[in-house]
């Protein structure tokens, strides 16, 4: 929906996941839409690398966010809620949910 | 000149700004290195952050620091003889959500270095401050407003648009208390 001015799909499915759930990883991103992992790493790379995101570390883990000091992060914002408005109702529902309660390891997905 | 290895941190920042202005790429150090300078290294940085005016190709920038000896090495440039290390963040140059309306021009014997003013470079650390809880920042905020002339209005006016009130609440007591140890600030 945006990729025509974002430049990238990934890059539109990682700021909307961002956007609806404030933080994420890259595997978690890359699992949730189904995508590989490779090139959710590298636009997540890339837009840290722009200001645009921030990370921090959580255990061996890299999280990512929308960067809060990001000059255009209120008019970012502004148009990925737009964009998600355009999205199916299911697939909105579903990055919205996206599990956050603990799970112990080595129980299934 | 003297040998890069000696030049302190203002030095070197004012011989990359210059150097880059000769070569058409406009650029004003921001960050940590501000708060080095203004503070006269009370606290001290080894990050040279520089935001260009205008976006220039990361091709252009490498170029023009090669021939100074910067080498660029995951994103960031260095020398072989300095400590100090070169980082282009992405601009625009901003201060939270606004962009910085005026910067300083500090002369040094090695040219003249464009920087962020005392009281944006507040702003700056309140930032880290404000959206990172960083302790640090906002150690290195207070260090500046010791240093140097700062206007507290401007900063409570800041801080309303970035909606950051009620934290600079909880620390204004403490600002204008660091601020009245500087006669100048208003």
């Amino acid at each position: 929906m945006l990729e025509p001015i974002l430049g990238s799909l990934n890059r539109e499915r990682i700021l909307l996941f961002l956007l609806t759930n404030k933080e994420g990883y890259a595997r978690q991103i890359a699992r949730f839409f189904e995508t590989d992992l490779s090139p959710i790493q590298r636009q997540l790379d890339r837009l840290e690398f722009g200001g645009v995101l921030y990370s921090r570390q959580a255990g061996r883990t890299r999280l990512f966010g929308l960067n809060p000091r990001y000059p255009f992060l209120g008019e970012l914002q502004a148009l990925l809620a737009k964009a998600l408005v355009f999205y199916p109702q299911e697939e909105r529902e579903r990055l919205e949910i996206v599990r956050k309660r603990p799970r112990r390891r080595g129980k299934p997905e | 000149m003297k040998p890069i290895e000696d030049l302190s941190l203002g030095e070197l920042a004012a011989f990359v700004c210059t150097h880059l202005r000769t070569n058409g790429i406009e650029v004003v150090l921001s960050g940590g290195g501000c708060v080095s300078i203004y503070t006269s290294n009370r606290y001290q940085s080894y990050d040279l952050d520089f935001i260009e005016n205008l976006p220039t190709s990361r091709r252009r920038i490498k170029e023009v620091l090669l021939v100074i000896g910067f080498i660029e090495k995951d994103r960031i440039f260095a020398h072989p003889q300095s400590d100090f290390v070169l980082d282009f963040p992405a601009g625009p140059l901003a201060v939270g959500s606004e962009p910085v309306k005026e910067t300083v021009d500090m002369k040094f014997s090695t040219g003249i270095l464009t920087l962020l003013s005392p009281t944006d470079c507040v702003k700056d650390r309140l930032a880290a401050y404000y959206y990172w809880e960083d302790l640090q920042s906002l150690e290195q905020a207070l260090m500046v407003v010791e240093a140097k002339e700062i206007d507290v209005d401007e900063i409570r006016r800041w801080s309303a648009v970035e909606n950051k009130l009620t934290e600079l609440e909880c620390i204004l007591d403490v600002l204008i208390k660091a601020a009245g140890g500087n006669r100048d600030s208003k």
